[in-house]
């Protein structure tokens, strides 16, 4: 049979049948399939497929080895034990154990949910799925005549918002641009359906190329053509239900501020995580065929532009160009420069002004990050705390097992398992507190969370990692420290703690209080800050001043009067102004010349604009600094009067106010004499100082808002009767009211949600920290158990014996104060710095947060301490 | 003894084993069962029987000498062992059992 051109079996099946066949097997199974190929090659031409197939036949739970291979055995049975041990363990200590079960839980959780929060801020505008080839463009409008370095400007100095012939020029000149999509700041619009009328705020319009750029969810409509047309309007399923219920929006019309009907040509959901947002879309040639000149003016601004570039160019390439762009298309030396900015900045890095939308930070995120390292530091350092403390006890448990023969390796292992059974049982109660813990951390953050993204293989994988990671990162130093203890030393029963033992716990608790301390301090210095903030005199008053908005209805500006002397009859309205907008609304800028100190020639800067009446600054009780306020007796004050803000007046170089009176101006088409110079005040938000602001008299189609100041104890009646009035004035218009004050507030919002939400994880931490630091109380009192017992036989007094246990604390606490003050001085002095009108970092602060810190250790050691105190000396005496 | 119950093929196995006495290894086993009974027959199939009817005791196996032959690999010849024998010998008695019992009438007319 062995001719030399023999053909051998296949090779891989032949590799496969030993790979997988039994030891004990192999050897006489491969020689049957070798004979019978052998009888198979003289009559059958298809033996090696035979063979394989045979090959695949034996590859069945009788003949496959065991997946323990026989020689794993005895580590597979170690490693039961290990978990057995664990477990034991663990039911045994049970007052360790569940402190170091909460503090982990506690721990992973907030890890857990901050992750979450992080991953949503991260996240903003990826649902677009032409998100690495969107950008948009930001505009720079500086002091005509003056000609900086552009490629020097700070982004800051940029601003997002700009003007609508940018969009079709960049298009036309730039080969690299795809499509581009323009829309214009949010307005309140007047939606009407049947007998359903509703003020809805932003709305916006929009390009019809839209949905070419951003990937919102359209769920009816046909996104190519829903913006095309003039008087269309897109709506969010939130405004299609509330006007339509369940019919059929689509094709339905809605009279849009009682004029003209729109057709509802879309419904589209924007993803929470966009970075701009709306409640309805109007069609931008509707904007176009109204005001058809602002399409072609480039100082108009009112417009955010994005883009997307074609494949295979670059953002460079266009930016390169920028210059012979604003040549070929500009049409004059108007200080005007454009960069880009890519949408992936657009929520967390973005500097530049006048955003679509809240942006968030980068610096929140990380401080977020870092406090939920801190808590699961501070929980792992619990774990090795406690369980170095427990080492005495389980010295002997070591040593006997080293004795009958145990290797350190197991040793260790046996304490890396408990360690990661004890995190594993503590993630699964973490899953708990994530599940209740989300819910609120979205009230808290006024955000959807999506956690859906959580779900994934990956992640199942990830948290296992993270479960052996945490545990095996706990468990190190109680397994390599316990794991070295000298049989000999520990049974012979000269066995005390190690000092080094001592000195490294001891620095862990140093560590632990000095991130609480920090975290506190942070705590404490946001929330004082943000009083601050609240109760800052701004240089007016709004306490008590409702709004009445009514979106430039021209039948309500018509009767402005009129409703301002019917409301001022109500016996608990103070004042009444009419105006553009108040305090903490939006306004605009406008290019304002004013006459130069010295030359007599007109000098133009962009300062704010409010568009107010003669009764605005006394009913907002601001201060009149040089000058007078618009006034009836001059009639002319609508067409030729301006007053500017101290400020202002600085940039148009009057450092003393009363100087600039009677000087000449223009602005948007008015010219006159400045008339009045007003006190600084904060109409933006604290975080900036006050900018220069002038003030106009409104005419009658630029005002929006009614200011109403109340005197009276009982709004809600007040309003309703002030409503009365206005319905038997402007009936078509709903009574669309706000307090100013809670509005001005509204601004510091994402601030106070970032104090919340700080001082909340910070609470956790220090929890956590108290649980070890309970534990190590209990620890160190039942070691020095039979020393009370002798000082009390001897004399010792109850506060003495509760201060000698403090002691050892006390001193550990100093140190971490002396740690943790400079820290946090630094980080939070970093913090504050992002406000204009901070309050300076005092020594209370800490006073305060070291104080709160100590009394809580304190009270969380006294459960135990007294208890020790008080216990009768027999107890601890007799058990010789 | 109820509890000792052979399947077809394991009873089919264990009569070849001792068809072939002496000499009766896997690929023997298959051969004969192949001439004999006119069915196919897989390794896989096979061996999984040989292992199980081994595990249970109705068979004991040894290794033969090694031969230049079949990849100078050697065979593990199978023997019945005394509880194979009986439990043979019992299944038979149960089949005969059986038949004695069918009334003659239906054997003929199935035929």
């Amino acid at each position: 049979m062995n001719k030399p051109n023999q053909i051998s079996p296949p090779r891989w099946s032949l590799k496969f049948f030993r790979w997988f066949c039994h030891p004990d097997y192999a050897e006489d199974i491969e020689g049957d399939l070798f004979e019978r190929f052998e009888k198979r090659t003289i009559e059958n031409r298809a033996a090696k497929w035979l063979f394989t197939l045979d090959v695949l036949k034996l590859f069945r739970p009788g003949i496959i080895k065991p997946i323990t291979g026989s020689q794993k055995l005895n580590n597979y049975d170690m490693f039961k034990n290990y978990f057995k041990i664990g477990l034991r363990n663990i039911r045994r200590h049970k007052t360790f154990s569940s402190l170091n079960i909460a503090g982990l839980s506690v721990g992973i959780a907030s890890c857990i949910l901050i992750l979450i929060y992080v991953n949503n801020e991260l996240s903003y505008d990826t649902y677009n799925s032409n998100y690495e080839t969107t950008y948009r463009v930001i505009h720079y409008y500086g002091q005509q005549g003056e000609a900086p370095d552009y490629t020097s400007l700070p982004t800051n100095e940029y601003q997002v918002w700009g003007n609508a012939p940018v969009a079709p020029a960049m298009q036309q000149f730039f080969p690299e641009i795809d499509k581009v999509f323009r829309f214009t700041s949010d307005a309140s619009w007047l939606f009407s359906y049947n007998s359903i009328t509703y003020s809805e705020s932003d709305v916006l319009f929009a390009d019809s190329t839209a949905f070419d750029i951003f990937d919102w969810k359209v769920i009816a409509g046909n996104p190519k053509t829903a913006l095309e047309r003039p008087n269309t309007v897109v709506l969010t399923p939130r405004l299609a239900e509330k006007y339509f219920g369940s019919e059929n929006p689509m094709g339905k019309s809605i009279i849009m501020d009682n004029q003209d009907p729109f057709e509802v040509t879309g419904v589209v959901e924007v993803p929470t995580n966009s970075h701009f947002s709306f409640n309805g879309l109007i069609s931008m040639s509707t904007f176009r065929n109204s005001r058809p000149q602002i399409f072609d003016s480039w100082g108009y601004v009112d417009f955010y532009t994005y883009f997307t570039l074609k494949p295979g160019t670059s953002i460079e390439q266009v930016q390169e160009k920028v210059p012979e762009f604003l040549e070929a298309n500009f049409p004059n030396d108007f200080n005007y420069h454009i960069k880009f900015e890519p949408l992936s900045d657009a929520y967390l890095h973005s500097e530049a002004g006048r955003q679509p939308g809240p942006v968030g930070s980068m610096g929140s995120i990380y401080i977020f990050t870092s406090v939920a390292l801190f808590i699961l530091l501070i929980a792992c350092i619990n774990f090795m705390n406690l369980s170095t403390a427990q080492s005495v006890e389980r010295a002997k448990e070591v040593a006997i097992r080293k004795t009958i023969g145990s290797h350190r390796e197991a040793l260790i292992y046996q304490f890396l398992v408990e360690a990661i059974l004890v995190t594993f049982i503590a993630s699964i109660l973490a899953a708990v507190f994530v599940i209740f813990g989300h819910s609120l951390l979205e009230t808290i953050s006024g955000k959807t969370l999506p956690i859906d993204w959580l779900f994934t293989p990956q992640n199942a994988l990830l948290a296992l990692g993270g479960i052996l990671f945490i545990g095996i990162a706990a468990g190190s130093y109680p397994a390599f420290a316990l794991s070295t203890f000298k049989p000999v030393t520990v049974l012979k029963g000269s066995f005390k703690t190690s000092s080094k033992g001592i000195w490294l716990r001891k620095s862990l608790v140093i560590l632990q209080f000095s991130l609480s301390i920090i975290l506190l301090a942070g705590a404490a210095v946001v929330s004082s800050q943000l009083d601050y903030l609240q109760k800052y005199d701004l240089g007016f008053d709004s306490e008590q001043m409702l709004a009445v908005d009514f979106g430039y209805d021209d039948l309500v500006q018509q009767k402005r009067e009129f409703i301002k002397q019917e409301f001022l009859k109500h016996k608990d309205v103070e004042i009444v102004s009419v105006s553009r907008a108040v305090p903490g609304d939006f306004f605009p800028n406008a290019g304002t010349g004013v006459a130069d100190p010295v030359s007599g020639e007109i000098v133009y800067k962009g300062p704010a604009i409010y568009e107010v009446d003669e009764d605005f600054i006394p009913a907002y009780k601001m201060n009149m600094v040089a000058g007078r306020n618009f006034s009836d007796d001059f009639p002319l004050d609508s067409a030729n009067a301006l007053i500017l803000n101290e400020s202002a007046a600085r940039l148009f170089g009057y450092p003393n106010p009363a100087d600039i009176i009677g000087k000449s101006f223009r602005q948007w088409g008015r010219e006159g004499k400045v008339v009045g110079v007003v006190e600084d005040f904060n109409y933006v938000s604290l975080h900036e100082d006050v900018e220069p602001l002038s003030l106009r008299f409104g005419t009658r189609f630029n005002v929006s808002t009614i200011s109403v100041k109340l005197k009276s104890d009982d709004f809600s009646k007040t309003i309703a009767e002030l409503e009365n009035i206005w319905q038997g004035i402007v009936p078509h218009r709903p009574f669309d009211t706000r307090f100013v004050d809670q509005n001005f507030n509204a601004q510091y919002e994402s601030d106070e949600r970032f104090g919340m939400i700080f001082t909340t994880f910070s609470g956790l931490a220090i929890f956590v920290a108290c649980l070890g630091l309970f534990g190590l109380t209990i620890y160190s009192t039942s070691q020095r158990n039979k020393e009370i017992g002798v000082r009390k036989v001897m004399g010792a007094s109850i506060t003495q014996i509760i201060a000698l246990l403090s002691r050892d604390f006390l001193t550990l606490f100093i140190i971490a104060l002396a740690i943790s003050v400079p820290l946090s001085w630094y980080v939070m002095n970093s913090w504050l710095d992002g406000f204009a009108y901070r309050i300076s970092l005092g020594v209370e602060v800490y006073a305060v947060s070291a104080l709160i810190t100590l009394l809580v250790a304190f009270i969380t050691m006294s459960f135990k301490t007294v208890n020790a105190a008080l216990s009768n000396p027999i107890e601890s005496l007799r058990d010789e | 003894m109820g509890k000792h119950q052979l399947g077809e093929f394991e009873e089919v196995v264990m009569l070849t084993v001792a068809i072939l006495t002496d000499e009766a290894y896997g690929f023997a086993i298959i051969e004969e069962m192949e001439k004999r009974l006119n069915r196919k027959v897989s390794i896989g199939a096979l061996q999984t029987v040989l292992r199980r009817l081994e595990k249970k005791g109705y068979l004991s196996s040894e290794m033969g000498e090694a031969t230049a032959v079949r990849g100078g690999k050697r065979k593990r010849f199978f023997h019945l062992t005394s509880a194979g024998k009986n439990v043979l010998q019992e299944t038979k008695e149960q089949r005969l059992g059986l038949w004695n019992a069918v009334p003659e009438f239906v054997v003929k007319f199935s035929y």
